[in-house]
């Protein structure tokens, strides 16, 4: 038996079809919407900057830069964060189907977001900070409370047990669910409907402040993980065969968490909770070019990000003019197409 | 270049290794034999850093083990464990290029290594093959190939520094010829200055090789010394609890352990 190639295409293939998808779908949500904007409006907008605005063109011209603008840059950020962090749990857990839910993220900034719309109203509710609400900042809370609760249960003198934090994450999910169960219990029918949207992912809440803030981890998130990238691809290994090649495991482990944490509570912060990405597309672009991390985590969040802006475009158009919660989109998108590549993948092995 | 001076180890109240006192000169092959459950493995893997000696210390270089950084002694010293569990489809030779993590010696002259290591253990036809398709002794392969790649200077003798090289049940998967492969290649290295520390069932595959065999039971050190030394039918049934002769190979002179 000879097989020269295991993979479906090579990592640089993969990372040019990304990079040609990735502004074709960002002008295409631009372009879409309760008002379509044509393409010729939108490059001459863009490329104009400010001068000769006129008529209907003025108009476009501000619902691109008020509107469509900071919401496509929001669902690049949101996408591409995601992705990348469900890329580096699935290298920490050594284990292809972690998702950002496993270590206690999502569903302790459910709570959080839940207790702010339930208590918030008797509360003044109107403090926005850093262009985030005061929903949006609860779920930022109760998405690090929540992974520091688990990360702090994993952990003893002998360091941090992936295992542990799996059934931790899974038991604090469960308990973070009966509390957000409870909360909807407690709702009136009004905080009911907003909680539930609140849990299916939303993007139209983009601003530029939430634009700076996503742009800001992302950015940081950018520079620090390439760096871990090798030390990844040890860990798949094992954790005592990654400390015989001179790796610092415990400290990875910790920089790895803290990392993946900040990254999924900022978008959950941003966006609600957005499910499939996290966990599909890192395992999609594995099966097309491999678990090497060096070209996983860029191509993934490539991939996240293109993934949720058309997913977005596509929220915004199906039950024009009202819109479809993004998370539902992405995973009526992204599951069949996955099986396709489960189905694609068994046939070949 | 290798010792363990009385180490002991205790891990929750239960005592696994008690006082056990070896020397591993430069060059040399140790094999550490005995029954299930004896300990073998937890020397190894106190010798390894992965346990801490509970008592007694382990030198590497004169030099305590915890003193050495990880990172540092990842260049010159590997570990091949006794099972392995990757379950990313990695190909056979991304596995063994994982084995250069400790180093920065540039993709070029990595990509001769890797090509070296697998041809080294007659693994170079699945260089491209996915990892988690392979047999358990293509694993175990491929595998040695990545710690052969990872003190390979060491292994082809061009290195300043000594290696060592710690290898838990290595032929436990391997068919017959490999088997005989992996002793020609113990006996390679070790001449070109690797110490060699192993854990073996096979009393007549240890004999082929090793330089010093050391035999345990219950944690404890029962005897230490040559291949002609140890292997007697009195030893062996103080140590394993077997009947059985010893004979001499009628053409290589070793002791053979007939039951």
């Amino acid at each position: 038996m000879k097989r020269l190639n295991t993979r479906l295409i090579t990592p640089q293939l993969c990372a040019v079809i990304l990079l040609i998808m990735l502004p074709l779908v960002s002008v295409l949500g631009l372009m879409t919407g309760p008002v379509f904007i044509p393409l010729s409006d939108i490059l001459s907008i863009m490329l104009a900057g400010d001068g000769a605005a006129n008529g209907s063109n003025s108009q476009e011209k501000l619902i691109i830069e008020i509107i469509r603008l900071p919401r496509v840059m929001l669902s690049l950020i949101v996408g591409a964060l995601l992705a990348a962090c469900g890329a580096l749990l699935q290298g920490l857990f050594r284990n292809p189907l972690a998702d950002p839910a496993l270590i206690g993220v999502s569903a302790g900034a459910s709570v959080g977001a839940s207790s702010v719309i339930v208590f918030g109203s008797m509360v003044n509710s109107g403090g926005v900070m850093l262009g985030l609400s005061a929903i949006s900042m609860g779920a930022f809370g109760g998405a690090i409370v929540a992974s520091v609760i688990i990360y702090r249960l994993a952990t003893g003198p002998q360091g941090t047990s992936v295992a542990t934090m799996l059934l931790a994450g899974i038991a604090i999910s469960a308990l973070a669910g009966a509390a957000t169960n409870t909360l909807s219990y407690l709702a009136d029918n009004d905080m009911l409907r907003r909680i539930s949207l609140w849990q299916m992912g939303n993007l139209q809440g983009a601003s530029w402040e939430r634009v700076g803030l996503g742009a800001l981890t992302a950015g940081c998130l950018a520079v620090l993980i390439p760096r871990e990238t090798g030390a990844l691809n040890a860990m798949l290994l094992g954790e005592s065969e990654a400390r015989h090649l001179g790796i610092n495991v415990e400290w990875l482990k910790r920089r790895l968490i803290i990392y993946s944490a900040l990254g999924v509570a900022i978008s959950v912060a941003i966006a609600g909770v957005i499910a499939f990405v996290g966990l599909m597309v890192p395992h999609l672009i594995r099966l097309l070019v491999g678990p090497d991390h060096r070209s996983l985590l860029p191509l993934s969040a490539l991939a996240g990000a293109i993934l949720l802006v058309a997913a977005d475009a596509l929220a915004r158009v199906v039950i024009a003019p009202a819109e479809l919660p993004v998370g539902i989109v992405t995973s009526l998108l992204g599951a069949p197409f996955f099986l396709w590549l489960l189905v694609l993948q068994r046939g070949r092995s | 270049m290798l010792k363990t001076n009385s180490v002991g180890l205790t891990i929750s109240a239960v005592p696994l290794l008690n006082n056990i006192s070896i020397d591993c000169p430069r060059g040399s092959v140790t094999a550490l034999m005995g029954p299930n459950g004896a300990g073998k493995t937890s020397l190894l893997k106190v010798i390894a850093g992965e346990h801490k000696a509970s008592q007694g210390r382990v030198e590497i270089n004169g030099q305590s083990r915890e003193d050495w950084k990880q990172s540092e002694i990842a260049k010159f010293m590997a570990v091949l464990p006794q099972s392995s569990t990757l379950e990313f489809a990695f190909t056979a030779q991304e596995v063994v290029a994982l084995g250069r993590t400790p180093h920065a010696t540039g993709l070029l002259r990595d990509a001769e290594i890797i090509t070296g290591a697998l041809a080294k253990v007659d693994a170079s036809y699945l260089a491209q093959r996915s990892f988690v398709q392979l047999s358990g002794g293509e694993k175990q392969r491929v595998q040695l190939a990545r710690v052969l790649a990872q003190i390979w200077e060491h292994c082809e003798g061009d290195s300043a520094t000594d290696g060592i090289l710690l290898l838990d049940e290595p032929s436990a998967a391997f068919d017959l010829a490999h088997q005989l492969m992996l002793i020609e290649i113990v006996q390679q290295i070790a001449a070109r200055g690797v110490t060699v520390v192993m854990v073996m069932h096979d009393l007549n595959l240890a004999a082929k090789c090793a330089d010093q065999m050391v035999f345990m039971n219950c944690g404890q050190c029962t005897a230490v010394g040559t291949v002609k030394e140890l292997l007697t039918p009195e030893l062996i049934a103080k140590v394993f609890s077997v009947d059985a002769e010893v004979i001499t190979h009628p053409l290589q002179g070793t002791p053979m352990v007939v039951v």
